[in-house]
């Protein structure tokens, strides 16, 4: 398995976020986590990425326990996260963005390999490599993010709402993106709120509900299930 | 107003400016990556101050190695306080901004105790003038100013060429996106106030030989650099820069036409208006 949690609970303050959530994402899947505002999902990715420590329970990478390790280390390990709202560096250009992505890389030539990749996957982040970032459209920005997340390597991309606030074009646009993503052998953990979106990519899902995961299954499964539907699919 | 008396008392502006701004870009940095107001940031000033008294005064060590040196020391303190004092209220802003009140206490009653109450000098490190089109300037100032003005070009170059540069400026615009790249917080934040806290060494060092030394040396520089970042904009270099050559000429134009108490009095006039009328300074956002 490459990413499993254990019954892992996490606390903000005295409210317990997350109160004992297992999971598991296989080597190449999309896995799908699925839920309501507040449900947990954002704090499953934040613990996974090591921004937010675990009260109790254990997450493991790749045969590796990985929870109370940095940030720093956890990226270096092959994890990365593409945060709710993009968070980009936005007095920084485009470009200075996606070197930020590779900070722990010293492979330099490779590095602007990668770079030149990138911008050819995303022509309007070339167009736009010297903007700065927050100067940005929301759907440009969202493909900084993905690009900057894309340029430490790594083996699993954990994607928290990465359709919010987009139009319905950039979000399908966004699909295709994350399906190539996928494709080019990346794992892949996304959070949404968009329950279609998320069931029409992943492979497997979990829907989350104040803290607990109440259902998994393939994400054909979840999509036939009543509560699903009626909770999540709008009927 | 005749050429000469504009040219000089124009120099003048700019030498105190280059000194504003090498403390106020200081206070900047460590208010856009800590988000800590830092009023002992003038007591860093006052120990660069003494560090060159000691090195090149009283041990013979050669200026410019001793401003170095002081340099060093200064930020190598400063890091040791950011590791006791700031790095454990880093989520607490305003008991960080009373601790650093405390420290300004601390500094000046171990400066004190340490150095004596009383003002020392420093003897001149260049003497002679440069005439210049019927202008007469000291060597010193000059000197001053193209120190200054080499070490905010450092700076530029270090927060936008080097690799510990890019993450200072990651950290400040965006911490927890920063920390996902691979960089550390924690050492970021480290290097970042002692990197702020040896700029006002370097300050305190250059202006050492023009201005008496005493334990509370830093208390009025401190005041002015507020006014520098407010009217260049908190956070912004550029603005750092700006607002310290301006208030320079405002200071050195306002002595020469209504005397020193005026001239203080329109820095803080200015805060005041610039607080009122655009809180986002001449170069901030938001």
């Amino acid at each position: 398995m490459l990413l499993s949690l254990k019954d892992v609970k996490v606390h903000y303050g005295r409210v317990e976020a997350l109160k004992g959530v297992s999971l598991e994402a296989e080597e190449g899947a999309i896995v799908g986590l699925l839920g309501a505002n507040g449900a947990g999902k954002s704090t499953v990715l934040r613990a996974i990425s090591g921004l937010k420590a675990l009260t109790t329970g254990e997450i493991w990478f790749r045969g590796e326990r990985i929870d109370g390790a940095s940030p720093q280390s956890i990226v270096s390990k092959g994890i990365a996260l593409v945060p709710e709202g993009r968070k980009l560096f936005p007095f920084m250009t485009v470009r200075e963005n996606l070197r930020l992505g590779a900070y722990l890389r010293k492979d330099r030539s490779q590095i602007n390999k990668d770079l030149k990749e990138i911008m050819e996957h995303f022509p309007i982040l070339e167009e736009r490599k010297g903007q700065q970032a927050g100067r940005l459209s929301g759907g440009e920005q969202q493909m900084l993010s993905i690009g900057r997340a894309l340029m430490s390597k790594p083996t699993l991309l954990l994607m928290d709402e990465p359709s919010l606030g987009l139009s319905p074009l950039m979000v399908t646009e966004i699909a295709n993106i994350i399906v190539d993503i996928n494709k080019g052998g990346v794992s892949i953990v996304l959070v949404e709120q968009n329950a279609r979106l998320a069931l029409s990519l992943a492979h497997k899902g979990y829907v989350l509900e104040t803290g607990n995961v109440v259902l998994e299954g393939d994400a054909q499964e979840l999509i036939d299930n009543e509560h699903v539907k009626k909770a999540y699919l709008g009927g | 107003m005749d050429a000469t008396l504009f040219f000089q008392t124009l120099v003048n502006g700019l030498q105190l400016g280059v000194v504003f701004v090498l403390i106020a870009l200081g206070l900047t940095l460590v208010f856009s990556i800590m988000h800590i107001i830092n009023f002992a940031h003038g007591e860093f000033y006052m120990l660069g101050g003494y560090a060159l008294f000691y090195f090149f005064a009283q041990f013979g060590v050669n200026y410019f190695v001793a401003i170095v040196i002081s340099m060093l020391l200064v930020g190598l303190i400063a890091v040791l306080i950011e590791r006791g004092v700031f790095r454990p209220l880093r989520d607490f802003p305003l008991r960080a901004l009373v601790a650093s009140l405390a420290l300004v206490m601390l500094l000046q009653g171990a400066g004190l105790l340490g150095f004596g109450p009383e003002d020392r000098g420093v003897p001149a490190v260049v003497t002679g003038t440069l005439a210049l089109g019927g202008t007469i300037f000291a060597k010193e100032r000059l000197m001053v100013m193209g120190i200054a003005g080499l070490l905010v070009v450092l700076l530029y170059l270090f927060l936008h060429r080097m690799k510990l540069g890019w993450a200072m400026r990651a950290v400040a615009q965006e911490k927890e996106a920063a920390a996902l790249q691979g960089i550390s917080v924690n050492r970021t934040s480290a290097i970042a106030f002692g990197l702020g806290c040896a700029l006002a060494a370097g300050a305190g060092a250059l202006a050492a030989p023009m201005f008496y030394i005493h334990p509370f040396m830093g208390s009025m520089p401190v005041m002015k650099a507020f006014v520098v970042i407010i009217l260049g904009g908190l956070g912004s270099i550029p603005g750092a820069v700006a607002g310290g050559l301006i208030l320079g000429l405002v200071e050195s134009f306002g002595t020469t036409f209504a005397g020193g108490v005026v001239s203080s009095m329109l820095s803080f006039l200015i805060l005041i208006l610039v607080l009122i009328i655009r809180p986002t300074g001449l170069f901030g956002h938001e």
